[in-house]
């Protein structure tokens, strides 16, 4: 784990758009798959939220939040290492991917109260 | 001109004769008078044109609210009727809008970026003057449709079906669609040359996280710009053929959606409110730490503040839309998604707070604005979290509640702020100081306006007075409200021609301006004033976010080219191109000289606009045949041609041209325009899968009307193409241009290949592009890829003519780079248009 990270270059200020990038293609994919699965397979609205559409826009919005988190964690552990510049860019990235990540876990919260498709 | 021939001057070093140099340098770079004035492609200027000729649509606007609040001020009232006045609240929108908020906002920032950054001029100057005269002839348009009582007036966001032919017969608006679309044509052209010029010409040493504020805001939102217009120009693009032709994209009964639109329109018009906000928030985080004395607190949450939001804030658009009947967990994503962009912008309200909290501010004639801009837009922001909640926003849809939130945020945060900038940039402008006492009579009268006029209109709305209603009946308990609204916009009207006044008459009056008068820290105080037209003798080193407070004599010595670029012997135009991470010099740009061009294209575009205005198709053709020639005709007077950089030599220890690199800011505008066209066509792709899944009378047929075997033929084509290009342009790293010219020549061929066998395609498919959506959105995204494929073709083939000429080789193998960028996005564009529209339906089915 700590070696992908390393890989990725997490002082690199391209990290800087791509949680919130991450952020957006979560979002595009659960409101269009949420469109799509209520055209598609509406279920019985005496489901409530208990779901296989709930289910499905929340395993995608956990793995989303956690990868999210994990790249924050990973910024927070390369900044400690660096100086200047790239400290600047590993602190900004690690609070954009923790910001993503709340994002994620913020908007995502409606998926376990309410009914899909009404 | 006196050749130059010197030494390159290091960092502090005198150079021989620095009047002589400034001299050679005004004669390379000052701007022409006359009828030549026209051809002037200084940004200085054209920021400047762009900035009044926003406050001229400014007043125009604003009339017509004048107008409107007359209307409403009393019950019954009547001297404009309903379709009247559903112009003048339309128009003072989309004037508002379009011709002001954006321009005038887009005009600072190409007046101000280069003066921060350390660079001479934007990077794409021709590019500036033919978005100002799209600009000003696309408003000139739009606004002679209110003499001609043919204005729009379906609100300026062109709901359909009450924009569609059918309701609005008229020309009303199509004056908006195609008037629109020319403008953007502005916005997107500055947007792109922004991102370029910020990312790419910050003086030496400037590395990104020592970038003034102001860039990193302006960086935002000119890529939000290339990011959030394209959908609407779709939408444009869409309705107009619907009123023109009769493709029903936004009809039910074709198999089309009259939601698609709304759609469309609030992927830009969401962050639209941000693109405007944004500029605005950078002026303020600049004129707080200057008058608070100190560096703003946490530059680092501001960067992210300001990034946050340009994402976030295209995540809420369907806000605008609760009411039409979506699901209520969508509703909830989005109700969500709102009330987070409340976070950065919190962010950056605690850190302005902040640093005026641990700083000694001087409450001069700008902070007063930005003082009124922290009460007026918290209040609206405040509002603007009340109506992400779903259940209140039902309740005062469409009622003046929107209307007086709306003018809060928009208001609040970018006039107020605009105005604290003009008078905090005035005395850069024009040398001189504005009056303390006319400015503080103009700001109380407009602070005290505004709130009389819109505080009061939140009540109007909470006891339900609809929006757009051009009358309402005494008794309804709203007539005291409106009047008092009514009074309150005369009294801010007063207030904003006290300001306006001021501004005129400190040009006569106002006191002169000592050297940085308000004791900046940004290096666009390190001009003259005003400003010569190059800007900076010399360019010097910057390694701090501060650089006129950590040396106050910067001024001095970069007027006496004590710095980098102090020569003028080569008669170019040049500046550095630094690295966009490290600041660090990479080359010299070399930029075009004045140009008839531009104005020229500008002006064809006109053409092209007018006569589809008035259903003249042929003249419309043949207008855009002609602003296309002119267009190339401008492109070919580039890198090594006479009238470019004929003359690669440069002084020893000097970066090379950037056209005699692999690497020049024109690939780098190509990327970020390639970025604009992505959003175009992924928002097409958007309205093919969403009339796909959702229009309630989509009918696909069994089979698809296209033949997949051509598709793959002339995608087969396009891809061989691109291929060739990748390795022509392997063999110019190399220093290897055997057989360039013949095998640009090819790839055009196989280009022309791809545009015959799917124009062939095309005109099998039969169509029935006015009867189903189905067909007449197959037709788009065809005729999308054949534009493309043939722009592709005419360029390989002019860089094999310019091959022959002498003007790309091994020795300048700049231009073929940036060619294979479009060709390679024309492959990934064609291959996902041939899955999309006839792969996927067969394999899916409807």
């Amino acid at each position: 784990m700590i070696a992908t990270m390393e890989r990725l270059h997490l002082t690199h200020p391209l990290h800087f758009i791509v949680g919130l990038t991450l952020w957006s293609v979560w979002f595009v994919t659960v409101y269009g798959g949420h469109a799509v699965a209520c055209a598609v397979i509406p279920p019985d609205p005496e489901q409530g939220a208990f779901t296989l559409v709930n289910a499905m826009l929340l395993v995608v919005s956990l793995a989303a939040a956690g990868l999210l988190a994990t790249l924050a964690w990973g910024c927070c552990r390369i900044a400690k290492h660096h100086q200047g510049r790239l400290l600047f860019n590993a602190v900004v990235s690690a609070g954009l991917y923790l910001f993503s990540a709340l994002g994620v876990v913020f908007t995502a919260m409606p998926i376990v109260g309410l009914p899909p498709c009404l | 001109m006196t050749p130059i021939n010197r030494d390159v001057p290091q960092d502090g070093d005198a150079p021989e004769d620095p009047q002589r140099l400034h001299n050679d340098l005004h004669e390379i770079w000052g701007n022409p008078r006359g009828l030549k004035a026209l051809t002037i492609v200084n940004h200085s200027t054209l920021g400047l044109r762009f900035m009044v000729t926003g406050m001229v649509f400014f007043l125009i606007g604003g009339m017509l609210a004048m107008l409107v609040r007359a209307q409403l001020a009393l019950p019954g009232q009547g001297f404009m009727t309903p379709d009247i006045y559903n112009q003048v609240t339309t128009m003072h929108g989309t004037v508002m809008m379009f011709l002001f908020a954006i321009p005038v906002l887009e005009g600072l920032a190409i007046y101000m970026i280069p003066k921060m950054i350390g660079a001479r001029d934007l990077v794409c100057p021709r590019l500036t003057s033919l978005g100002y005269w799209c600009y000003l002839f696309g408003g000139i348009i739009i606004t002679f449709s209110l003499v001609l009582e043919m204005a729009p007036e379906s609100g300026w966001f062109m709901y359909t079906p009450l924009s569609s032919s059918e309701y609005s017969p008229g020309l009303g608006s199509d004056f908006w669609l195609l008037g629109i679309t020319f403008v953007e044509i502005s916005a997107l052209s500055a947007g792109v040359e922004l991102v370029v010029s910020i990312l790419r010409t910050r003086t030496q040493g400037m590395a990104l996280h020592k970038m003034p504020l102001f860039a990193w805001y302006i960086l935002a939102m000119a890529l939000m710009i290339v990011v959030g217009f394209p959908p609407l120009i779709l939408g444009s693009i869409l309705l107009e053929l619907e009123r023109a032709v009769g493709m029903p994209f936004f009809e039910v009964a074709g198999g089309g959606d009259p939601i698609l639109w709304q759609h469309l329109f609030w992927l830009f018009g969401h962050p639209e409110v941000y693109i405007i906000f944004l500029p605005a928030a950078g002026i303020v985080s600049t004129l707080i730490p200057v008058f608070a004395g100190r560096p703003i607190v946490g530059y680092g949450w501001v960067v992210f503040a300001i990034l946050v939001t340009g994402f976030i804030s295209f995540g809420l658009w369907v806000h605008h839309m609760f009411t039409v009947g979506i699901p209520q967990l969508a509703q909830a994503f989005f109700s969500a998604s709102s009330m987070l962009v409340a976070v950065p912008t919190a962010i950056q309200v605690f850190v302005w707070l902040a640093t005026l909290w641990l700083g000694k501010p001087k409450m001069k004639l700008p902070m007063l604005w930005i003082v009124g801009f922290l009460v007026i837009f918290v209040c609206g922001g405040l509002t603007g979290v009340m109506l992400a909640l779903v259940p209140f926003n039902w309740q005062v849809h469409d009622t003046h509640f929107v209307v007086a939130h709306m003018h809060y945020v928009l208001v609040g945060g970018m006039f107020f702020p605009l105005i604290a900038g003009l008078y905090y940039w005035l005395p850069l402008f024009s040398g001189r100081m504005p009056s303390e006492t006319l400015g503080k009579w103009g700001f109380w009268l407009t602070f005290i306006g505004f709130n009389t006029t819109f505080l009061i209109m939140h009540w109007t709305g909470l006891l339900g007075m609809p929006r757009r209603v051009y009358s309402y009946d005494t008794g309804m308990g709203w007539d005291v409200f409106n009047l008092i609204s009514s009074l309150g916009g005369f009294l801010l009207s007063v207030g904003i021609a006290m300001v306006l006044l001021d501004i005129a008459l400190h040009f006569r009056f106002g006191k002169p301006a000592k050297h940085n008068p308000w004791n900046a820290d940004t290096l666009e105080w390190a001009n003259t004033m005003p400003p010569s037209a190059y800007n900076f003798v010399s360019l010097p080193n910057v390694d701090t976010r501060h650089p006129l407070w950590d040396n106050p004599d910067l001024p001095h010595t970069i007027t006496e080219g004590r710095h980098g670029l102090a020569v003028a012997s080569h008669g170019r135009r040049e500046m550095w191109g630094s690295d966009p991470l490290t600041g660090k010099v990479r080359e010299i740009i070399h930029l075009p000289d004045n140009s008839w061009w531009p104005l020229f294209a500008a002006l064809a575009l006109s053409v092209v606009c007018l006569s589809l205005l008035t259903k003249f198709y042929p003249l419309a053709g043949i207008a855009v045949v002609v602003a296309v020639a002119f267009l190339l005709r401008w492109s070919w007077e580039n890198g090594a041609h006479p009238k470019a950089a004929p003359d690669a030599r440069v002084n020893p220890g000097d970066p090379p041209l950037h056209s005699r690199t692999m690497d020049g800011p024109g690939l780098w505008a190509m990327s970020v325009t390639l970025l604009a066209n992505g959003s175009f066509f992924l928002s097409y792709l958007f309205g093919w899968f969403y009339l796909w899944t959702v229009s309630p009378e989509w009918r696909m047929p069994e089979t698809s009307p296209l033949s997949l075997l051509g598709l793959i033929v002339a995608g087969l084509a396009l891809t061989a193409g691109a291929g060739l290009l990748e390795k022509l342009v392997r063999g110019l790293r190399q220093q290897q241009d055997a057989g360039l010219a013949a095998g640009m020549y090819f790839i055009s061929a196989l280009g022309f290949v791809q545009v015959a066998v799917t124009l062939w395609v095309l005109l099998g498919a039969d169509l029935a592009i006015t009867v189903t959506t189905h067909d007449a959105v197959i037709m788009v995204g065809l005729v999308y890829v054949l534009l493309h494929g043939g722009l592709g073709s005419i360029l390989a083939l002019l860089q094999g003519l310019r091959v022959g000429y002498g003007y790309v080789g091994a020795y300048a193998p700049f231009e073929p780079v940036v060619v294979a960028q479009w060709w390679r996005y024309n492959v990934v564009t064609f291959w996902v248009i041939v899955g999309a529209l006839a792969v996927l339906p067969s394999v899916i089915g409807g």
